[in-house]
């Protein structure tokens, strides 16, 4: 049998195809265009990204505004959201009905592809770290572990598009010399185990790759390269910077490659398109939101009216982000971005979203999450235009001079802090949330005093209720 | 300034109120008071009886309008109170109106700011010429008076306005401090008329007031129908009232109400009561109930309220109640979400996504409840559906059956087969403190989460 019939044979059995439609010059970058289709699902064009979600949810939107006014072509799943009760029962995902139970029980739109990995993107730090068979996972009901063929289980009977194999990740921690020697050949073992029993090439497997350094990894790798590569379907990364040792083999090279490396920045992630990344997970997405973040950036420059908007701060770089506490937007009615195509921007305008932020509305929250994610997916398009034309290495040049190279600085507060993916840190923790409202003055107040003298009222009555009085 | 009295007021030479409304009395229940009606207000037309969804601070808890028109409703509230403080009259001046801040195409009610005094202010101090308070916010002294709060409420915008009322909590033993309230209430609906800056595009509502003593609310109407506003409200209830006085209170103001317009009870929602209020003859209602209760992981059906966060969810793969038309509970194959009960019990309290999905289907629950009302009063059938209503809400056991209901239905010549009075024990309150806590949690009073 020859390779290319074995090749033709195996993508007709795999749920998930990857085509290479363009590459840029080669001679500059890594930058390419790929098609990452799966059956039943939209098809996705990349460089391109996939939401987070929380629970199942992506934090804000359901499901019918995802549908109706988001365009992003996947949702990353953890598995650790799911499976709280596994301790003592089997969790109720697995008793969903159907083929697809995580996009059953998740309420997701079809067209949407499913990620799954064990870990939240980014992970909370496990107090005790990972076995040879097993890892420590945090769900809402505290830390578990979790073991290999645990997840292989899970893994088969929720049937994601794609499951991001298990790996030995010390998440927020360094490792010692001891442990990363262990942390490759752990990650091979159940990437072995999960290979060997998987039915029909279901679902499609993205190996990890580690976030310690090459040679410490070097013989996973080669294996990858050399056993693996048929029979997995991409890569994931837990740090981009291991993009460039990766063997260039075409066994190799056809994989999508997908970020988990939590790029900071616009720049980050075009960073990594330009070493080959294909896919991305984007945690700032979330955070600009939560901080009340408008993201605000065109790629490879902002728009002609914000150029022209700009003009009056000169030359400098302009902010990624617009803060939407700020008390400067309460009566502005131009959109958060101009000529923004979304929801927000086309139906709302900033001082509803900055009084819905002041009010402490959930609507806020959610309105600018349609705007960020719209953004994201304008962003990602244009790179794909831009890598067409292959002017892509030029466009980031550009971009990094019209733009800072952060994202600005949170002032407000988000919605409140849910306990159960934020660890405690210790016995002398501040609180995660503000009390709204507190008591005025001490208890033991009386209440005529602090009730405006007569005197006052007639000054307050020209004042109006909306007036309010230093006193 | 008047000093407060127990003298009648006398009724002013007033000129014929204009009206920005048309009211279209469509069917009348022939057993019960029950009315179906069209209502034509500036932002396009609603069908009565209806139930107004509450967007305190002009958002109806983290709905997009858009996801709010999904629901069906053509009218909802606003809080003045809140909107005074966020944004503020500035901004919604610069703005131009709550319409336009909000992005909703259709109406708005305000209420007046008057019920936040006393769900809200314990430091609040009232005299003839307005509401003495500290702000919630930062603790500034502020002063409401009607003047102020019809100003604010033409700055607003909005379809329906309410008089600023002097609201003493229902069941205050103070029948002279109740009286004052309610003479002061009519003095203050003079001076909100008088304020009125917008009546050909904005319907000002009166506020029937007197408590729980029906010869007070007797004369309230009188007065108050003379002064012939658009539409009228009965109000100062749900405050922690027994069920009986307040369907006593209903019945007797709807008895003396004018048949061509509009009749609004302030902070009603459960299920059972709109009802009943819908047979006594009242046409509009609003509560935060249906948004909170959700936001509580709970789900109103029509075989009851189901908490959805009690681990016998977990495992519950149907819809969150069978046969609803919701975008929630519709199945994929009909254009629904198909959201199951298990789903809504995995995100229950801890993603606000779960709040979101179940107030989008409390807030169907209500108004959908109000259209088979109308359908079934426009077809002559409401007694048929009363008995069908409280049948499926308490699992065909007549003995759940309220008291205060059945007394209540049968003011309205409805009579339950097999059903007697026993002695009322689910409204008896043994503990004294919760005498203070309305019955329903009529008025958004603080920002909650979910």
């Amino acid at each position: 049998m020859s390779i290319s019939t074995t090749v033709q044979r195996s993508k007709e059995l795999k749920e998930l195809v990857f085509d290479i439609i363009k590459h840029a010059d080669a001679a500059l970058s890594s930058a390419r265009i790929g098609k990452l289709s799966v059956a039943g699902r939209k098809d996705l064009e990349t460089p391109n990204f996939f939401s987070l979600s929380s629970r199942g949810a992506v934090p804000h939107l359901t499901p019918d505004v995802i549908s109706a006014h988001t365009q992003f072509g996947g949702v990353y799943m953890a598995l650790e959201d799911f499976i709280e009760r596994a301790g003592n029962a089997t969790p109720p995902i697995m008793n969903c009905p159907g083929p697809f139970p995580l996009h059953t029980f998740a309420a997701l739109p079809p067209s949407l592809i499913t990620l799954l990995a064990p870990r939240r993107t980014p992970a909370v730090t496990a107090a005790v770290g990972n076995s040879n068979n097993a890892i420590s996972i945090f769900t809402s009901n505290g830390f578990q572990t979790l073991s290999n063929k645990a997840y292989i289980n899970y893994a088969e009977k929720l049937h994601p598009d794609i499951a991001v194999a298990l790996a030995d990740i010390p998440h927020g921690s360094v490792p010692g010399t001891k442990r990363v020697t262990k942390m490759a050949d752990r990650t091979q073992g159940w990437l072995t185990e999960l290979l060997s029993g998987r039915k029909e090439g279901k679902p499609a497997i993205f190996a990890p790759i580690l976030s310690i350094d090459f040679l410490d990894q070097s013989e996973y790798i080669n294996e990858l390269a050399d056993e693996f590569a048929d029979d997995i379907d991409g890569l994931a990364f837990y740090d981009s910077n291991l993009l460039p040792d990766i063997p260039e083999t075409t066994a190799l090279s056809r994989l999508p490659k997908l970020s988990l490396d939590e790029p900071s920045s616009p720049r980050h992630i075009l960073r990594q398109i330009s070493l080959g990344m294909d896919l991305f997970t984007i945690p700032f997405v979330g955070f600009a939101t939560d901080a009340g973040i408008a993201l605000d950036f065109q790629f490879p420059r902002p728009s002609q009216e914000e150029g022209i908007v700009s003009k009056g701060t000169g030359s400098a770089p302009l902010p990624l982000g617009i803060d939407m506490w700020s008390t400067s937007h309460s009566t502005s009615l131009t959109p958060l971005s101009i000529g923004c195509p979304c929801y927000a921007c086309r139906s709302h305008h900033r001082a509803f979203i900055q009084h819905l932020l002041s009010a402490k509305e959930m609507l806020g929250w959610a309105l600018i999450q349609i705007h960020n994610y719209t953004t994201m997916s304008t962003f990602f398009h244009s790179i794909r235009e831009s890598i067409r034309n292959k002017t892509f290495e030029s466009d980031c040049e550009e971009f990094a001079r019209a733009y800072e190279s952060e994202l600005p600085e949170k002032s407000g507060q988000g919605p409140r802090v849910r306990g159960y993916n934020f660890k405690s840190e210790g016995p002398v923790e501040q609180k995660k949330n503000k009390a709204p409202w507190l008591p005025l003055g001490g208890d033991d107040q009386v209440a005529q005093s602090v009730v405006p003298s007569d005197e006052l009222a007639g000054k307050l009555e020209e004042m109006g209720v909306t007036e309010q009085a230093d006193q | 300034m008047a000093s407060a009295t127990s003298t009648p007021t006398p009724i002013p030479m007033l000129k014929p109120m204009p009206s920005a409304l048309t009211f279209e009395l469509i069917a009348r229940c022939s057993t019960t008071k029950a009315r179906a009606a069209n209502l034509t207000l500036p932002h396009g037309p609603v069908q009565l009886p209806l139930f107004m969804p509450v967007a305190t601070q002009a958002s109806l808890k983290g709905l997009t309008p858009h996801q709010l028109e999904a629901t069906g409703c053509r009218l909802c509230l606003n809080n003045t109170y809140h909107l005074g403080l966020k944004p503020g009259q500035e901004v919604l001046k610069a703005v131009g109106g709550a319409h336009k801040l909000q992005g909703w195409k259709h109406n708005i009610l305000t209420d007046s700011g008057g019920f936040q005094m006393v769900s809200l202010l314990k430091l609040a101090n009232i005299t003839e010429e307005g509401v003495r308070f500290l702000s919630p916010h930062d603790g500034t002294p502020m002063l409401l008076t009607p003047e102020h709060s019809i100003d604010l409420q033409n700055t607003i915008g909005s379809d329906i306005i309410m008089q600023l009322d002097d609201v003493v909590i229902t069941t205050s033993p103070d029948a002279a401090r109740m009286r004052e309230a309610m003479h002061r209430s009519i003095r203050w609906l003079d001076r909100c008329i008088t304020a009125h800056a917008n009546p050909t595009t904005q319907n000002l509502f009166c506020i029937i007031q007197g408590g729980l003593d029906l010869e007070m609310r007797a004369e309230c109407c009188k007065e108050m129908v003379a002064r012939d506003t658009p539409g009228i409200a009965i109000g100062g209830l749900s405050g922690g009232e027994a069920k009986d006085d307040y369907c006593r209170v209903v019945n007797t103001c709807t008895g003396l109400l004018p048949e061509m317009k509009p009749r609004y009870v302030m902070g009603i929602g459960y299920p059972e009561d709109l009802v009943v209020s819908v047979a006594l003859g009242a046409d509009m209602f609003d509560c935060v109930w249906p948004t909170r209760t959700a936001r509580f992981g709970n789900a109103i059906t029509a075989h009851g309220l189901l908490n959805i966060r009690h681990a016998r969810y977990a495992n519950d793969f149907g819809p969150v109640e069978e046969g609803c038309g919701c975008m929630c509970c519709r199945k994929k194959e009909d254009g629904g979400l198909g959201i199951t009960k298990a789903f809504v019990h995995h995100l229950a309290s801890k993603e606000t996504v779960g709040a979101h999905l179940l107030t989008i289907h409390n807030v169907w629950y209500q108004l959908a409840l109000m259209t088979s009302m109308r359908e079934a009063i426009i077809e002559d059938r409401f007694p048929a559906f009363i008995k069908k209503f409280f049948d499926d809400y308490h699992g065909a056991d007549k003995t759940k059956y309220p008291d205060w209901a059945i007394k209540a239905l049968k003011m309205t010549q409805i009579r339950f087969e097999n059903t007697s009075i026993r002695t009322p024990k689910r409204y008896q309150n043994s503990n004294p403190a919760r005498k203070t806590l309305p019955i329903a949690y009529c008025h958004d009073h603080m920002i909650e989460e979910a």
